[in-house]
């Protein structure tokens, strides 16, 4: 139950955000091999014919969308329903959209540790906290300015 | 979003939070164009950044030589180079640990993030917790109760970001109290609260015993937690509460969370119906609609708990979950508008992509809980035919949902949904399963043919699946092909009633495989298994077999089943081919399969060597070959297989060869190893619910079902595997067994009952109606009400609650709790209302009822417990009582009945006949009863005053007193206990008086058992009150 990780990588598989809410493995080679293989598996995949839920493992499958050239990808439980983890993403990007204005990969690399602040207003415990991007965006500028 | 900005016209990197020197770096390291460059660039940039953090630590003591913002960027370019490097870099950042320990206590908030953010980032690695658990939990516990709110927020996220990865926060006292404090305490704001709910969710996961290990705390910490619920409005803290609570309902305690059944109907019935009415009355907040929808992350993660805390129709005894037929209806009726009203959404067409995902997120989320909601076979089918219209849908997406979700409605809600779903859609799901390119999409058309296959059906589904494996143009991923395989493999043998055909589709199956590179061993062993144990099927599967090997081309899994099966029974084929040519088919295959598959083959030739003598000369050879091979099994073989030989040869010893290759016996192997192959399919799987009860499958199929079980059991073939149990229990491995020793619900002895409970249950014992509880707060009466004269066992139970204070009591819920609920329960509770409403205005009341029927004789201590919730002036409560419904409860008095009027006479008679038929079963007895201070105060008066009240309190309860003069001081009392299921039980009784304030009590049953002892005990507790 809940989101296993977050991940976001380019096209190129250079990742830019990873988020873990589970232990995978206590072995820090295997999470690269991890990154390595979902970066694989979901670069594989058309994305005018295919779904954008692709079963990972015997515990995880993996939700994920691409904007542009950047994929954001989710890991859950094999058993939870996915449609509303495609929605966790959307609010994501659109939050990302709305504080940055128009967000595109350099904002995401520039301002790396300002994602983290985002993702940490939306998600923690491996749940969405919040949903309204009025309050999130409001919270966050004032965050953001806090020295 | 690919458009390229310049770092110079970016508006972030210009206001004053940004990072200087970290964006010249990342600018840098952008611009080297070849990856050694960039290596360098980040080696130098760590070299530098060590030699700064090396003075530093030099220097300290007196002032901080670094400064926070020199810090800040250090430990920052070092999480970006973590990031970057695709975590690779690891060992290369650890030597900043210390820094980073000190910007955790830096009093500037963005020191302090960056500090945090970057142990966020590294704490999924063993060695950094290691290294660093001891400060950082230190300064955490600080930060937790921080006087500044942004402070205690990061220490909360960091908390829900990393208590699962490592334990030593969750087991750390200081920071679970922490957390717990910040959630419940009232002056805490919303934010916060809703951060704490998620941070202490994350450390519950890690560590159920935060609220297991103590009972008082679990029952008082868990009870603040449901209280967040109160307000059903507050959108933004009931999404962060409800995955805690459904975490505790699925692997704490469902028990204590099903009294939130009318708040979450509430949630859900303002998001799902009102929330998307069209009226202008619809209020629903715009800033919580996503996508046109009413907060849709609410509707799932409600319709998540409530799946857990509703159970199933199929599964009745589920201890303290709720039962479809024990809701109040009115909240049953809401919900499945709820699912109406989805319905009618989903299949709406929305005109933005993300509009039509919502809205088929709530739709497949409530059709699947639907199946709780003890739906008709009608609606069950319109739910079918409402999804199956989304399967030609031009989104992959929703295709994909909508077969995922029909998956999990064949199993939940089995026969009226597969039939629905098969008679009228299989055309459709063929063509999906030829037309689509998703592999994630043919599994789940594959899960769905699997779910409702049978013996009517299997041919054409098999068929349809060995179709799609041998079509050239659906190249799917190898992976699903086996999988397929697999599935196929378990139909034929779960469903076949015509025994050629499964052993045809088997072995055309396993010929597949050399061309899709299926590579199965259990597919062939199990098959080898199954004939091995049906004698009828020997020679037609050897027989196949050799046609198999004599095509160009036969697949290994096919050589290795010949292989196998040959070697046991080619003496039965001599008259279709020659032992020397079996020989050379086999001689040729050898040297196109792996080295198992050749180490198999020379098993074969000395078990042929052994029945068919003429080839003899071939074989030596063959082995004399071998022992050049370079694999050191084969070599081994040939040469033991050999020295076999020239022992029966040379010495005349068969004994050895014969021993060594006798023929296989059967196989008892029961389980089917495929079956764990099966993934993430729904635990009961509706196809085996076709076949295991009776009521479900029409009378053809279970003819035909039987008829295959006999052509098979008969011979001795494995069983079919059983089905597959259900998982639920070993999923909560941590719930407790339902029942304790005494077979009550553990959840209900496990309630700690309030103080001064038992003056109201006594109360309830004697009186029909009077005060339950009383508090400073709250009052509660009850009154029990014979709900029909002719069924004395069956009672309403009204409650009323009444507020004492000058404020309002809020959020007001009840659950009643029966002492065993699985099982033959003594009794059970139906038709529970909620309370007329959840807030009391000051001075006024508020009603509940519900019914207890009694069906065998108990103990009036294990009668319902009322678990009353409010809150008032912003403290929470929780009163626990035990309400008492005792077999005196059921006695109905010589006035409604007078033919029960006893003479003296008949009563010793009837004593008597009572003490020949039972002896001493059925009677029990109690001295010196002491009694209570209204006897006292008239004791000393009159013995005739007591003897007096006793008798009052006796006619109370219902029985009836012999009216006699002859024996003084003693009262002889009958009645008769009623039952559901037991029926009615006569009751005599003696009560003495004794002058020192003291009673005795001899009570006789028509019954032997504990019935006698049950009645005293109510009697004990009146006369003691």
């Amino acid at each position: 139950m809940g989101v296993q990780f977050i991940l976001c990588f380019n096209k190129q598989g250079v990742v830019r955000l990873v988020r873990w809410f589970d232990v995978h493995s206590s072995d820090s080679q295997r999470s690269q091999d991890t990154i390595a293989h979902i970066y694989r598996l979901i670069s594989s995949r058309d994305h005018k014919h295919q779904s954008n839920f692709v079963e990972f493992s015997d515990s995880t499958k993996l939700i994920y969308r691409r904007y542009a050239g950047l994929y954001f990808v989710m890991g859950v439980d094999l058993l939870d329903d996915e449609p509303i983890y495609l929605c966790h993403i959307h609010l994501f990007v659109e939050v990302l959209d709305a504080f940055f204005g128009n967000v595109c990969e350099l904002d995401i690399v520039f301002n790396f540790y300002k994602v983290y602040m985002i993702m940490d207003e939306m998600f923690i415990g491996g749940e969405i906290q919040e949903i309204s991007k009025d309050m999130l965006l409001e919270r966050l500028s004032t965050l953001d300015r806090l020295d | 979003m690919d458009r390229k900005k310049s770092l110079i016209n970016s508006s972030v990197s210009n206001n004053n939070s940004a990072i200087k020197g970290l964006q010249l770096f990342i600018a840098d390291l952008r611009s080297a164009q070849q990856a050694q460059e960039q290596e360098r660039r980040i080696q130098s940039e760590i070299v530098k950044i060590k030699q700064h953090f090396d003075a530093a630590k030099k220097k300290q003591g007196n002032h901080d030589r670094l400064g926070g913002y020199q810090r800040k960027k250090y430990v920052a370019k070092l999480a970006y180079i973590y990031i970057t490097s695709n975590t690779t870099k690891l060992n290369d950042v650890l030597f900043g640990l210390d820094q980073i320990a000190e910007l955790l206590k830096s009093n500037s908030f963005s020191e302090k993030f960056i500090g945090y953010m970057t142990l966020e980032l590294l704490y999924e690695h063993n060695e950094v917790v290691t290294k660093i658990n001891d400060e950082v939990n230190y300064q955490l516990t600080k930060d937790l109760s921080s006087s500044d709110d942004n402070f205690v927020m990061l220490a909360l996220n960091f908390i829900g970001v990393v208590g699962k990865l490592t334990n030593r926060l969750a087991y750390n006292d200081d920071i679970t109290t922490g957390v717990f404090k910040i959630l419940r305490s009232p002056t805490s704001s919303i934010y916060l609260k809703k951060k704490s709910a998620l941070a202490f969710l994350a450390l519950l996961k890690s560590n159920h015993s935060i609220l297991t290990d103590d009972l008082q705390r679990k029952q008082l910490w868990i009870q603040r937690i449901l209280s967040l619920l109160d307000d059903t409005e507050n959108y933004r803290l009931t999404l962060a509460t409800i995955p805690l609570i459904e975490f505790i309902a699925k692997h704490i305690d469902p028990g204590y969370c099903t009294r939130l059944l009318p708040q979450l109907t509430a949630i859900l019935y303002n998001c799902v119906v009102t929330g998307t009415s069209t009226s202008s009355s619809n209020q629903f907040p715009l800033e919580y609609t996503f996508a046109n929808m009413p907060n849709p992350w609410l509707i799932t993660k409600v319709v998540s708990l409530l799946s857990i805390l509703i159970a199933s129709p199929t599964e009745r005894d589920s201890g303290s979950l709720l039962q479809t037929n024990n809701i109040d209806i009115e909240l049953l009726n809401k919900l499945r508008k709820c699912v109406s009203v989805a319905i009618e959404l989903g299949t709406r067409q929305g005109q933005d992509p993300m509009e039509r995902i919502v809205q088929n997120t709530v739709l497949f989320s409530l059709i699947n809980f639907a199946s709780k909601l003890d739906p008709s076979d009608e609606a069950i089918s319109n739910s079918v035919s409402a999804l199956c219209s989304l399967l030609a849908s031009k989104e992959i997406n929703i295709r994909y949902l909508t077969l995922d979700s029909l998956v999990k409605l064949c199993s939940s809600s089995g026969k009226p949904a597969i039939d629905a779903v098969r008679y009228k859609h299989l055309d459709m799901i063929f063509h999906l399963l030829n037309t689509e390119r998703d592999s994630s999409i043919i599994r789940k058309v594959v899960d769905l043919l699997y779910t409702f296959t049978d013996v009517e059906n299997v041919k054409i589904i098999v068929d349809g699946l060995l179709q799609y494996i041998l079509s050239p143009k659906n190249l799917a991923e190898p992976q699903i092909k086996s999988d397929i395989a697999v599935k196929i493999a378990i139909l034929t043998e779960k469903y076949a009633t015509d025994i050629n055909w499964f052993v045809i589709i088997s072995l055309k199956l396993l010929s597949l495989t050399s061309n899709t590179t299926i590579n199965d061993d259990e597919i062939w062993q199990r098959l080898c298994q199954i004939v091995v144990n049906n004698p009828s099927l020997h020679r037609l599967t050897c027989e196949q077999l050799v046609d198999y090997l004599c095509k160009k081309q036969a697949s290994e899994a096919i050589v290795k089943a010949a292989a196998f099966l040959l070697g046991e029974y080619s003496s039965l084929l001599t008259d279709k081919i020659s032992g020397v040519n079996l020989f050379s088919l086999l001689a040729e295959k050898y040297f196109s399969v792996s080295n198992v598959a050749k180490a198999m083959i020379l098993t074969t030739m000395i078990k042929m060597y052994k029945t068919s003598p003429e080839i003899g000369s071939n074989v030596i050879k063959f082995f004399q070959l071998e022992l050049n091979s370079l694999d050191i099994e084969l070599q081994t073989r040939s040469f033991e297989y050999l020295n076999i030989i020239q022992l029966a040869k040379v010495s005349g010893n068969v004994d050895v060869l014969q021993i060594l290759f006798e023929p296989m016996p059967p196989f008892n192997s029961k389980s089917n190893p495929l079956l764990k192959r099966l993934g993430s399919l729904p635990t009961s799987a509706g196809s085996t619910t076709l076949i295991n009860s009776p009521s479900v499958a029409s009378s053809s199929t279970s003819d035909l079902a039987s008829k295959r079980t006999t052509s098979f059991r008969s011979v001795g073939v494995p069983m079919a595997p059983p089905s597959r149990k259900n998982t639920s229990s070993d999923e909560n491995p941590n719930v407790d067994s339902f029942e304790d020793f005494s077979g009550k619900d553990s959840y209900y002895s496990r309630q700690i009952l309030a103080p001064n409970w038992r003056e109201g249950f006594t109360r309830m014992i004697s009186h029909k109606q009077g005060v339950l509880f009383t508090s400073s707060l709250i009052k509660v009466f009850y009154r029990i009400i014979t709900v029909d004269p002719q069924q004395p066992f069956a009672f309403h139970i009204r409650l009323a609650f009444i507020n004492l204070t000058e404020w309002e009591i809020t959020g007001l819920s009840t659950q009643v709790i029966a002492s065993k609920t699985q099982g033959n329960p003594e009794y059970v509770i139906t038709n529970v209302n909620v309370p007329s409403a959840a807030t009391i205005k000051p001075n006024k009341r508020v009603e509940q009822s519900y019914e207890v029927s009694i069906r065998k004789p108990f103990d009036v201590e294990d009668s319902p417990l009322l678990a009353i919730h409010f809150k008032c002036g912003g403290s929470t409560n929780t009163i626990n009582l035990k309400t008492a419904i005792g077999m005196t409860t059921t006695l109905v008095s010589g006035e409604v009945n007078p033919s029960m009027h006893l003479s003296l006479p008949q009563f010793i008679s009837r004593w008597k006949t009572l003490s020949e038929a039972l002896g001493k079963d059925g009677e029990y007895q109690i001295s010196g009863i002491k009694l209570n201070k209204d006897f006292r105060k008239i004791e000393t008066v009159d013995l005739e005053d007591g003897l007096l009240l006793l008798k009052q309190i006796v006619n109370r309860l219902g029985f009836d007193i012999v009216e006699q003069t002859s024996v003084h001081g003693t009262l002889f009392v009958s009645g008769i206990i009623h039952t559901k299921s037991e029926g009615n039980f006569g009751c005599l009784m003696k009560v003495q008086y004794q002058e020192n304030g003291l009673a005795n009590v001899t009570c006789k049953t028509t019954t032997a058992g504990p019935l006698a002892k049950y009645i005293v005990e109510c009697i004990r507790n009146v006369l003691t009150k």
